[in-house]
């Protein structure tokens, strides 16, 4: 292969990687705010690579714990923060390990 | 010792009250204290005196004390539930009324101190120590599901007299729009909490 022909042909692999680039949208990140004893929101949509930051703004411990257990944020002090990046498309169903009654769910499309 | 500021003695008729229920609450099985809860925070309303007069029917420095103790009567009974329960769902529940009585209490005297009040003893306050106290005794002596029983179902009945409470005796009356705030920052842990405990009474057979 000519050199010319060498340099079409690599830039043309840039183009598509940029074109690919483009289409797909960056890796976001998404805050869920544990307050007053809730998730909120209690159902967040994300896309797949998107970053969860859960921010808890209660006054007491709390946890992100997957109703399947494949995740666990373990104690989330307060004024603390625990991010994850949740991999598999589908619904994840999560509560408060210390305080049951709490419940959320991510989506991940 | 901080200097009080805020010094009311004017009203305790309805802190009496308060008292009384939360002491019975205690004491008494679940079926019993929401009606005795209810009765007691409500008191009757006084004909003589026009609305627009009537003084505070609990000053602040009292709700930071009720504040204070309610949290320390009930981290009490947790460390206990968290040594004796019987069950797991028990002893978890337990640990967590330490961690998060603690957490409320750590606040309440971080405010306290903030607004240079010494919590006021009243009648409301030395019942709730005194039922609290009353209410471990019972629970030392018990065991297994018995304990087990004893404790939720005065956890059930606590909780529900202290939500009351917070409803409508503090938030109406607390003054200093700090504390206001930190009693309105409380209830949903006091709501969650007597959820659990409802959860987990649900649960328990005889």
């Amino acid at each position: 292969m000519s050199s010319p022909v060498r340099c079409a042909a690599i830039a043309s692999v840039f183009a598509l990687g940029a074109v690919a680039a483009c289409t797909r949208p960056a890796p976001r990140a998404h805050t869920v705010t544990i307050r007053n004893f809730a998730f909120d929101p209690a159902e967040l949509t994300i896309a797949r690579g998107d970053t969860v930051v859960w921010l808890n703004t209660d006054f007491v411990p709390h946890s992100a714990t997957a109703r399947d257990s494949t995740w666990d944020s373990k104690e989330i002090a307060a004024n603390a923060t625990w991010r994850y990046v949740p991999r598999t498309a589908g619904r994840h169903e999560y509560y408060c390990v210390l305080h049951p009654t709490m419940a959320g769910t991510i989506v991940v499309r | 010792m901080l200097p009080t500021r805020l010094t009311d003695r004017r009203v305790l008729g309805a802190l009496a009250a308060i008292a009384t229920a939360i002491a019975v609450a205690g004491c008494k099985k679940t079926e019993n204290a929401a009606d005795t809860a209810a009765a007691a925070v409500a008191p009757a309303p006084d004909t003589t005196t026009p609305a627009a007069a009537a003084a505070p029917a609990i000053n602040d420095a009292q709700i930071a004390s009720i504040v204070v103790t309610a949290n320390s009567v009930d981290s009490a009974a947790g460390v206990l539930a968290e040594k004796k329960g019987a069950s797991k769902a028990v002893k978890d529940f337990g640990k967590t009324m330490v961690t998060d009585h603690g957490g409320v209490n750590k606040q309440a005297v971080a405010l306290v101190t903030k607004l240079n009040v010494t919590p006021e003893d009243n009648d409301t306050s030395k019942q709730l120590k005194s039922g609290g106290d009353a209410n471990l005794t019972k629970l030392q002596g018990l065991t297994g599901k018995e304990f087990d029983k004893a404790y939720i179902d005065n956890e059930v009945a606590y909780h529900q007299t202290v939500l009351d409470a917070i409803d409508k005796t503090l938030i109406p009356n607390a003054q200093n729009a700090d504390l206001k705030a930190l009693l309105v920052k409380v209830r949903p842990a006091i709501q969650a909490h007597l959820d659990m405990a409802k959860k987990i009474q649900s649960t328990q057979t005889t």
